[in-house]
């Protein structure tokens, strides 16, 4: 659905370059993680293959067309959801996805149903300004799905929500890839990546040094080890052992063996441990 | 259509921003002092009345607006729907001009009468309010804020302006009918006080001709805005 290959760019008014020879896919149905810490070039790869930023060099091709070749139309096809919930605030939440869904050609979707699986239905006739900014988050959400298109584009598409909302808001994620859409995520929460992504690339300083699956990652790069907590002479004491072999480690058994355990349990390195490996940056 | 979709759009917001209300209340203010000016000077202080406000407001408004939409960020996702860029400048137009033209019918009824021209009026209203549209968002594009467009306009406005004063006749005053401002006020006073069918003609076309190269440029402009970030 989206082939990006060799892509550059630099802003006018910034000497050096602000993307660095990029090169990934994605397939349709895929959920792919954009990751990588502010100012890293996450917005604008997503900006460029959006269309928002024009001048780039090398291929951005969304759905087989070369992006700069693709004129308006192409809207009627993507979705855009902003980490900045840009709304009529003097409007309601209804009248924002009327307005707004009146420039699409399928304008056909239930409003009232959308703005219910997000919980915004009892509110659809409240003015935004009196919203909450999880609220608008939400409703920003919806109405850049309420067309239907095949490719979507989230940029930290749960920040400022409430765990609870911020549940719904994956599941809606996961249940578009189920509908075969296509979802491009800008994040950076790697647990949030970790759980709905089929592939993530790391982006740092305009280049893209990993893509991969986030549990490929987690085995490649990740050191497997268990932490048993037990009963010490004094104090409760925590020991750290490699899971390799750990039915021969006679340390662990002989911990094993005092019946003071505590809890056990496998240790794993999480996504952000593995970009801060190999990329050597933290995600801030 | 998605133009009249964006034209409803922005109706409501113009409403809902209390545009209208504001605007009305102007309005109303005008029928009162304007209905008590002699007779004879009706016909020289009307046109220059209507001239300045009603077929300026869209100048006024129109940096209001786009500094409510960049504001809110309506702008930033207007720009990744189907709404072509003409669409989203033309629905800002037709809404403008057609509170121009119902804010001169309105004060032009109520404080001079029937007898003028109603259709080189309303012609020429139309096209300085387009004009005008255009013009100011060449000035509220580069604003951030609603101050920012009240002190960036005043060279613009001035531009416009001071060639008018032209119309008071010195020698080689004609050259600044070159300046659209001018050809729109000798047709609003032609509309009160009469005027040759081929100056008539002259203004009027110019006036298309104006309008149509202000939306070509206004439209590269907006483009460039919506992709350098809006």
């Amino acid at each position: 659905m989206i082939k990006v290959t060799g892509l550059e760019f630099a802003y006018r008014q910034s000497p050096g370059k602000a993307i660095k020879g990029i090169s990934f896919d994605i397939g349709e149905s895929e959920i792919f993680g954009f990751l990588g810490p502010s100012g890293a070039g996450k917005t604008t790869t997503q900006r460029i293959i959006i269309g928002l930023l024009r001048g780039y060099r090398g291929s951005v091709e969304v759905m087989g067309k070369e992006r700069r070749s693709w004129g308006k139309d192409i809207f009627e096809k993507i979705g855009v959801a902003f980490d900045f919930p840009n709304l009529y605030e003097k409007l309601t939440a209804y009248e924002n996805l009327d307005l707004l869904g009146s420039y699409y050609k399928n304008n056909s979707m239930n409003k009232d149903e959308l703005l219910n699986s997000v919980g915004l239905l009892a509110d659809r006739d409240k003015r935004v300004e009196k919203f909450s900014k999880g609220m608008k988050m939400r409703l920003n959400f919806i109405r850049s799905v309420m067309h239907d298109p095949e490719i979507l584009f989230f940029d930290e598409p749960t920040s400022g929500l409430d765990p609870v909302n911020a549940k719904i808001i994956r599941n809606m994620i996961l249940d578009l890839k189920n509908r075969g859409k296509t979802v491009f995520l800008t994040t950076h929460n790697m647990n949030e990546a970790d759980y709905l992504c089929d592939r993530v690339a790391f982006i740092v300083e305009g280049t893209v040094p990993v893509i991969d699956n986030p549990g490929e990652l987690k085995i490649k790069h990740g050191q497997k080890t268990v932490k048993v907590s037990y009963a010490g002479d004094e104090k409760p004491r925590e020991e750290l052992f490699p899971l390799a072999g750990i039915g021969r480690n006679s340390e662990f058994l002989e911990i094993l063996g005092q019946d003071s355990v505590r809890t056990i349990h496998t240790q794993e390195a999480t996504l952000e441990d593995i970009f801060i490996k190999l990329t050597g940056r933290e995600l801030l | 259509m998605r133009i009249v979709n964006a034209l409803k759009a922005d109706v409501r917001f113009q409403i809902k921003q209390g545009f209208y209300l504001v605007y009305v209340l102007l309005t109303f203010i005008y029928m009162v002092i304007l209905g008590k000016l002699p007779q004879e000077w009706k016909s020289t202080v009307i046109p220059l009345v209507l001239f300045s406000d009603p077929s300026m407001v869209g100048f006024f408004f129109i940096g209001a607006l786009v500094m409510l939409e960049k504001v809110q960020g309506v702008i930033q996702y207007v720009v990744v729907t189907p709404l072509r860029s003409m669409e989203y400048l033309l629905a800002k137009v037709v809404s403008l001009t057609i509170l121009a033209i119902a804010a001169t019918v309105m004060i032009t009824l109520a404080t001079y009468g029937y007898d003028l021209n109603w259709f080189l009026l309303i012609l020429a209203v139309t096209l300085i309010s387009s004009f005008f549209v255009f013009y100011g968002f060449i000035v509220a594009v580069r604003c951030t804020t609603l101050n920012q467009y009240f002190i960036r306009m005043i060279p613009y406005l001035m531009l416009i302006i001071l060639p008018c004063f032209s119309l008071i006749g010195f020698p080689y005053s004609w050259m600044f009918n070159i300046f659209p401002s001018v050809a729109g006020l000798k047709l609003v006073f032609g509309a009160f006080n009469g005027i040759d069918i081929l100056s008539a003609s002259a203004y009027t076309v110019y006036l298309l001709a104006a309008n149509l190269a202000i939306a070509r440029y206004v439209e590269q402009v907006f483009d460039r805005m919506a992709t350098e970030g809006a």
